[in-house]
């Protein structure tokens, strides 16, 4: 058995998905340290897909989404891995060529419209050069944009700066400044995190419909749960640089398989009984500063064992065969002999049992050099991962 | 828009003369606005606004009209000449410089309200009357309706152009307010600032019309001062006689206590001395004038030379950080750990006799001088604020969209430096000034005879102690004003770019020091 489980079909056919970000790498060189703040991440996108990306401040969301454009600055840089777009990879310095193809939406509206021109004259800038229009028809399209985005009075609104509009209308400008660049992917990073709900609500219905009409993928950056499960067909989970879990939205709610994400859903309002108290993760996101040695999560985690600290968990299949389910725990990859419930009950168990050891003469075994080999495959999917499920 | 209150009305008494004379003449027409709701303009009362004040342009434009022609030809003429002709250019030269020549004659004849052929002073008196002088007025009264014109047309522009302002932001712009609204009332309410602006401007209005202001004229008075003959009333003989400008110069001198041409008062030759004269008799006041000019072109070459260098390094270095920041860096440390003085010294002796130190006086080698050591302290001030417009999301839209790095400098960070570029612009240009002053004063710079403001100073410095002391002080204290009033507009800027210091309408901001 080998890892077709999470989806190794795109090894053979990378040209089926729009984007492929494979095992990237970016990190920042600062005077005292270097900081992986994307350590090895790995997703795709289709077309006319809605894939969302999940995780908690710092945890390297918004410094993926810029990798993909091609806007990490100094100190910052791409290090490893490749981002495919179409089968051709960006990071051979492609960006310029893709221009347009992927377009972003910022988190703060406000900030990403520049307050000393109208509105109508940013869309232009983008319209220039991507559709090449001037003048009066690139007006005409200014406006249509911005009726297409939902911006009553557009004629009247195109001649507005960005500190006339609300918040909701400078994201809708915002997003209408995106689509002039005709785009086939948009990164919207935390597009409706400065919002209020019920605009947000209005945002994501502008994506869905948005999608749906003009066929565009969108990824969808964001560390609010509700959202990503209203907008998304597939997440994502990142922590501390890393992917630890992907799934298809609805079965990542229904049985989370990462602690990480359990403990996300779990601080969710919703879902906990009105009279107990929200559970919250204790800790914060560390800051990864050199290569993973052990699970970045076991600090925080609650089914945390010994191993976890001695190993770096690689992503092993946990849905059912032919579903491109994947979690980075450990428990996963002895599952047949501690569900993630017993984990959660008896932490100690793994321990007593000798299993650390265990792990850790199968770590050696493997040999970082042939590990590291794998985990440039696709979804880094290990053999033996799905051999002990 | 209709009833816009009148912005005039908030403000208090007018503060200084120089401010005083700059409300009447934008007053006028704004007042007269307000005062006529009902009409279609608010600024103009007309119902073609636009029409009118064009004409008023047009107007104002008319009488000196030929004294630009004059200028601009005359500049061409003089880069002509002064433009090194490399092989087959050479033998078309002279005839280029001679049509030139003959244009620069044409044009000299097209009539100038402001001039000192419209309006003479020189004259002499013949025991009876002034001749020669403007409709036989007394020198001092013809000189003084000059330059009171002179001075009265260029705050006329300034009105006109206020107006304009008013006119296009109440009428003709659709939008109601733009962010750089805030700055322009924020600067009305800030009277150190528009101090410096009137002071600023006086300076301006002196270098540009340098020849219509001085009493006599560089040519005559100082650089063919024998070449040229003029009558006087002799006392002795009770007759007008004839002699050499030189040798009227040698009786006029001011070397001490007992041998003195003091301010607003006339030499023995009849000739009428605003600031009095120079130890070698020559006015002082046409001396100051022309010096004027020549430190203006100097520091506005300079300053804008090194405001240039120093945005797109700033621009530069902020856009690509890293590697291009720290080489900028590196660059302009190197630069400012050379001493400045010494470099200057060495530049202007080593580059006097080449072809480049020749022009203008040396001033044009003087000023890339001051352009290319200056231009790292101005680097420093604006690399802050372009690493933080940066950092700004609008920037990285712009990137994500495909705008073009340059594009993306100059349309979405370059607004956000130009303040700091006036602000500091407007700073060291007063500082070149002084150096450029202080450079004539130690006999380098500008070649002597072409007046600068340091080598009057300079001249003067033997007889501070006897009774022609006004040869050192008079210059002296006009740069003090000047400077200062360079430094009070770059504080003004400053503060009405800064949304902090909200003085619009408030009294924080006003009367505020440096």
């Amino acid at each position: 058995m080998s890892g077709d489980a999470s989806g190794g079909t795109d090894v053979d056919a990378p040209e089926d998905s729009l984007l492929r970000v494979e095992n990237l790498r970016t990190v920042f060189h600062t005077e005292r340290e270097e900081i992986h703040a994307v350590d090895g991440v790995s997703f795709e996108v289709d077309e006319g897909e809605t894939v969302g990306l999940v995780g908690e401040s710092g945890s390297g969301k918004s410094v993926t989404a810029r990798s993909i454009l091609g806007l990490v600055e100094e100190p910052g840089r791409i290090e490893d891995g490749a981002i495919y777009y179409r089968g051709e990879d960006l990071t051979d310095d492609n960006w310029e060529a893709h221009r347009g193809d992927i377009a972003i939406v910022f988190q703060d509206p406000g900030g990403a419209l520049n307050p000393v021109y109208t509105v109508g004259n940013q869309i232009r800038e983008a319209l220039r050069i991507h559709q090449d229009l001037r003048g009066s028809r690139a007006r005409d399209r200014a406006v249509s944009l911005l009726e297409e985005v939902g911006i009553p009075d557009a004629r009247r609104r195109v001649d507005e700066y960005p500190h006339q509009l609300s918040g909701g209308m400078q994201q809708r400008a915002v997003i209408a400044m995106a689509l002039a660049c005709d785009p086939d992917l948009l990164v919207c990073d935390e597009p409706t995190t400065a919002l209020d709900v019920t605009i947000q609500a209005q945002i994501l219905d502008l994506l869905a419909d948005l999608q749906r009409e003009e066929d565009l993928a969108i990824l969808f950056i964001t560390h609010d749960m509700g959202v990503i499960e209203d907008a998304t067909d597939r997440v994502n989970v990142i922590y501390a640089g890393e992917v630890v879990e992907r799934a298809p939205t609805r079965e990542l709610f229904e049985n989370p398989q990462h602690p990480y994400t359990r403990a996300l859903l779990d601080s969710i309002p919703g879902r906990t009984p009105p009279d107990e108290q929200l559970p919250t993760i204790e800790g914060e996101v560390p800051t990864p500063t050199g290569p993973a040695t052990d699970c970045r999560f076991a600090p925080r985690c609650p089914a945390a064992v010994d191993a976890c600290r001695t190993v770096h968990p690689e992503h092993y299949a946990v849905g059912a065969e032919g579903t491109d389910r994947t979690a980075a725990c450990l428990l996963h990859g002895d599952a047949h002999h501690h569900s993630f419930e017993e984990a959660l009950a008896d932490p100690e168990s793994l321990g007593r049992h000798g299993r650390a050891q265990d792990w850790e003469s199968r770590a050696d075994g493997r040999g970082r050099s042939e590990s590291r080999a794998d985990r440039q495959e696709p979804n880094g999917s290990r053999a033996d991962g799905g051999d002990r499920r | 828009m209709a009833d816009a209150p009148d912005p005039d009305a908030a403000d208090g008494p007018a503060n200084t003369a120089g401010e005083a004379a700059a409300e009447a003449t934008n007053a006028t027409p704004g007042r007269a606005g307000s005062a006529a709701h009902t009409r279609a303009s608010t600024v103009l009362p007309t119902r073609s606004p636009v029409l009118v004040w064009a004409a008023l342009g047009v107007a104002l434009f008319v009488p000196e009209a030929g004294a630009l022609l004059d200028f601009v030809v005359g500049l061409l003429a003089d880069t002509a000449i002064a433009s090194p002709a490399p092989g087959p250019l050479a033998s078309v030269k002279p005839a280029v410089v001679s049509a030139l020549e003959g244009v620069e004659s044409a044009v000299a004849s097209v009539p100038t309200l402001l001039s000192r052929e419209t309006i003479p002073n020189g004259g002499y008196w013949n025991g009876q009357r002034w001749v020669d002088t403007f409709m036989g007025l007394s020198p001092p009264r013809a000189w003084g309706l000059r330059v009171t014109l002179v001075y009265a047309y260029a705050f006329a522009w300034a009105g006109w152009a206020i107006l304009g302002y008013r006119l296009y932001r109440r009428e003709i712009r659709t939008v109601a307010w733009t962010p750089r609204d805030d700055v322009v009332d924020r600067f009305r309410g800030h009277t150190w600032g528009k101090f410096g602006l009137v002071v600023v401007f006086m300076f301006v209005v002196m270098a540009v019309f340098a020849p219509a202001l001085g009493p006599t004229t560089v040519e005559e008075n100082m650089r063919n001062s024998y070449s040229y003959e003029m009558n006087y009333w002799d006392q002795e003989t009770k007759s007008v006689e004839t002699t050499l400008i030189g040798e009227a110069n040698l009786g006029s001198q001011s070397t001490g206590t007992n041998q003195r041409v003091m301010p607003f008062s006339y030499d023995d030759y009849g000739r009428y001395h605003p600031f009095g004269t120079l130890p070698t008799g020559r006015d002082l006041f046409t001396f100051i004038t022309a010096g004027s000019r020549i430190s203006l072109v100097i520091g506005l070459l300079s300053v804008g030379l090194s405001a240039l260098m120093a945005a797109s390094l700033a621009l530069t270095s902020a856009y690509y950080k890293g590697k291009v920041d720290l080489a900028s860096v590196l660059l302009s440390d190197a630069i400012m750990a050379m001493p400045q003085l010494l470099l200057l010294i060495m530049l202007t002796t080593v580059l006097a006799d080449t072809w480049i130190g020749g022009i203008y006086s040396g001033a044009f080698v003087l000023a890339l001088i001051f352009a290319f050591t200056g231009w790292t302290y101005m680097w420093r001030a604006l690399r802050g604020p372009a690493l933080q417009v940066a950092e700004r999301q609008w920037v990285d839209a712009a990137r994500s969209f495909g705008q073009r790095p340059s594009t993306v400098m100059r349309k979405h960070m370059l607004p956000y430096i130009t303040g700091y570029l006036l602000i500091y612009g407007s700073m060291t240009l007063g500082g070149a000034i002084i150096a450029i002053a202080g450079l004539s004063f130690l006999g380098l710079g500008v070649a002597p005879p072409t007046p600068e403001w340091g080598r009057a100073i300079n001249l003067g410095q033997d007889y501070v102690t006897t009774g022609s002391w006004h040869i050192s002080l008079i210059p002296g204290i006009l740069i003090t004003i000047v400077v200062t009033g360079f430094n009070a507009l770059g504080d003004g800027i400053r503060d009405a770019i800064d949304p902090q210091s909200d003085s619009a309408g408030g009294t924080a901001g006003r009367g505020g020091g440096a």
